[in-house]
């Protein structure tokens, strides 16, 4: 291992996360925190932590100069973002690699490019990988439906200066497309002051899959397998799993082919997420976005590939070439993941910080914790609420789910609101067991009969 | 009665972040609210008694002469500043490079003994090439010194003890 000396710029289960995976690679840890976590797990295990600013996340995990200037004085040589905070930040990058850090994540440049939403659509384009944003800018109704035959009915089309429902509409086939068009022009332009439209091949029913991949930097991309990232309140994710269960053999492989595609050509370097939407009617898969960090459901892949993603974004970021080739990787079995949220879905999913009176997790055979909490700590109210992270493993789906419904059922969790209830009533549904859900199943289907059974 | 939603809950803490408050407390019948700057928790707060952490003293990085190895890492000493009664302590305004001086070579800010007011600039604090003066913020005699000079200090880590002058 290159790396000596690590400064950790996370908090909460991913700082605790990185620091034992450093550890086992006999990389030495310094943990920067803010004054709310100077008593984190993570700082206990961290060898050293440094509090570098106030509570507030702006005045220290969103504070680059702080960060930078703690690793060079306390003579790191790398720095791990972690997820979320500053991790696909691309200056907050060029500032590590100007210091002379190692920063475990993408090239600056990189980062540019992907989180540049034309840039990345370039990208995949060259690919030769579908996006779901089927156009450019449309000006008029012939062009909308030469557009339309090529991306394929039904199409919605969609206001190129705002959002918000405004300029939107269905069209099952041309002659709706010819019929709506015009209207829906007027639409944006009355709201927007501009009526450009694009079109995007509309997905009734849209799954999220995603292919967990990691770069070294020169062109070689391995891919872990895909998720299944589904169940989603307001786009956030509630449930993940791995592999994709729906898929077929031959979409899943043309799945994991066009994440490489992707990054190849730029030669990406760290664990990366390539999001698709995914239409089940016709088997099709959409480009989304490429997430260059790595992510909060990265267990999932590990448990199925016996892989330790931190560990492995280490070595790529130290620039040692990789020692897995693709055939290594065998995926087996089936992983699922639920996030654990201080929040109360009874009263409008509202944050419940505070202390933990009591928190008992789950153990047996399958099932893994990723966590920073105990009994008697303090949830603080400044940061995101999600406070762990429940894996399971099994042979199959339904042996996971088996393992998922038990691990459920002994988690205690006292002293604040939390979304295990909700948890256990998805994996007790029987669209979540029949695997019949999508991304707004949440929203149409669970949430109305959940929280009506709860007389709300 | 009325319920408080997660947007509330946001909204009141992006207030207290960008106000100059240091605490919000917000009570009602079945809600309880508890805001804090300092990251100390209030007295009483759930089940558990607040705790005041001490802020951990720089130990000094013991000195190893190798060619090959990097510095070991520093323990964060965890015994506390003993802090007299009456004496009121400065501590670092924010994680930076403590300097006693102005520039390398001149005479430092202030020595032991010295009478100070309350704008009386004592330290400079640097972080990345960005010098930040430290100012005393209450009148009286330098008592102690807590760092050397070119430590790095934490987040509210003890810099001077000073003993105030009774007015």
């Amino acid at each position: 291992m290159n790396l000596r000396r690590l400064l950790i710029a996370n908090r909460g289960e991913i700082a605790l996360r990185i620091v034992r995976a450093a550890k086992a690679k006999g990389v030495e840890t310094v943990l920067a925190v803010s004054a709310a976590d100077r008593d984190s797990q993570a700082a206990i295990e961290a060898d050293r932590t440094v509090v570098i600013g106030a509570a507030p996340a702006r005045a220290s995990y969103l504070n680059g100069d702080l960060l930078v200037h703690t690793a060079l004085v306390t003579q790191c040589d790398a720095v791990h973002p972690g997820y979320g905070f500053l991790s696909e930040r691309a200056s907050f990058a060029e500032q590590c690699e100007k210091a002379g850090l190692t920063f475990v994540g993408p090239r600056a440049e990189t980062i540019r490019l992907v989180g540049d939403k034309l840039a990345a659509r370039a990208l995949a384009k060259a690919a030769g990988v579908a996006m779901v944003s089927g156009s450019e800018k449309v000006d008029t109704v012939a062009d909308a439906l030469q557009i339309a035959e090529g991306i394929g009915y039904p199409v919605i089309t969609k206001a190129s200066a705002g959002g918000g429902g405004r300029g939107m509409v269905v069209a099952n086939s041309a002659a709706e497309l010819e019929a709506a068009f015009d209207n829906a022009s007027h639409e944006a332009k009355e709201a927007f002051g501009d009526g450009t439209l694009y079109l995007e091949r509309y997905v009734q029913r849209a799954r999220h899959v995603e292919v967990q991949v990691v770069g070294d930097g020169n062109g070689n991309i391995l891919h872990f397998g895909e998720r299944d990232c589904s169940l989603q309140r307001r786009y956030q994710k509630m449930v993940e799993e791995a592999p994709a269960a729906i898929l077929s053999d031959a979409v899943r492989s043309r799945l994991h082919q066009a994440a490489i595609d992707l990054l190849s050509p730029i030669k990406y370097r760290n664990a990366g997420t390539v999001e698709f939407l995914y239409d089940e009617a016709d088997e099709r898969f959409y480009f989304m976005e490429v997430n260059a960090r790595i992510q909060v459901e990265h267990p999932v892949s590990e448990e199925i590939c016996g892989i330790d993603l931190i560990q492995l974004q280490l070595d790529v970021a130290s620039g040692e070439p990789l020692q897995l080739i693709q055939a290594d990787i065998e995926p087996r079995g089936h992983a699922i993941e639920v996030r654990i949220i201080a929040e109360n879905p009874l009263n409008g999913f509202m944050p419940s910080p505070g202390r933990i009176t009591q928190w008992l997790e789950p153990q047996g055979e399958g099932v893994r914790v990723d966590t920073a909490m105990k009994t008697g700590v303090l949830v603080p109210p400044f940061y995101d609420s999600m406070i762990g992270k429940l894996i399971v493993r099994g042979g199959d789906r339904g042996e996971a789910l088996t393992r998922l419904r038990a691990a459920l059922d002994a988690f205690v969790i006292e002293g604040i609101s939390t979304n295990l209830e909700l948890l256990r009533a998805i994996v007790g549904h029987p669209d979540f067991v029949g695997n019949v859900i999508d991304t707004r199943w949440s929203e149409r289907v669970l949430l109305p009969s959940y929280l009506s059974s709860k007389g709300k | 009665m009325n319920t408080v939603s997660s947007e509330d809950v946001q909204s009141l803490i992006q207030l207290f972040d960008t106000s100059d408050w240091g605490e919000l407390h917000l009570q009602s019948a079945d809600f309880e609210l508890h805001l804090s700057k300092d990251g100390v928790a209030r007295r009483g707060f759930g089940a558990v008694a607040a705790q005041t952490a001490p802020a951990p003293a720089e130990a000094k990085p013991a000195t190893v002469i190798s060619t090959i190895s990097a510095p070991p890492i520093a323990a964060t000493a965890s015994a506390p500043v003993d802090i007299p009664e009456g004496m009121a302590v400065v501590r670092a305004p924010n994680l930076g490079t403590f300097y006693k001086s102005p520039k390398p070579g001149t005479p430092p800010y202030v020595e032991i003994g010295q009478h100070v007011e309350a704008d009386t600039e004592i330290c400079l604090i640097e972080v990345m090439k960005l010098f930040t003066p430290v100012t005393a913020g209450v009148a009286g005699i330098v008592r102690q010194a807590l760092v050397n000079d070119a430590e790095l200090v934490e987040f509210e880590q003890p810099l001077f003890v000073i003993e105030a002058s009774s007015k």
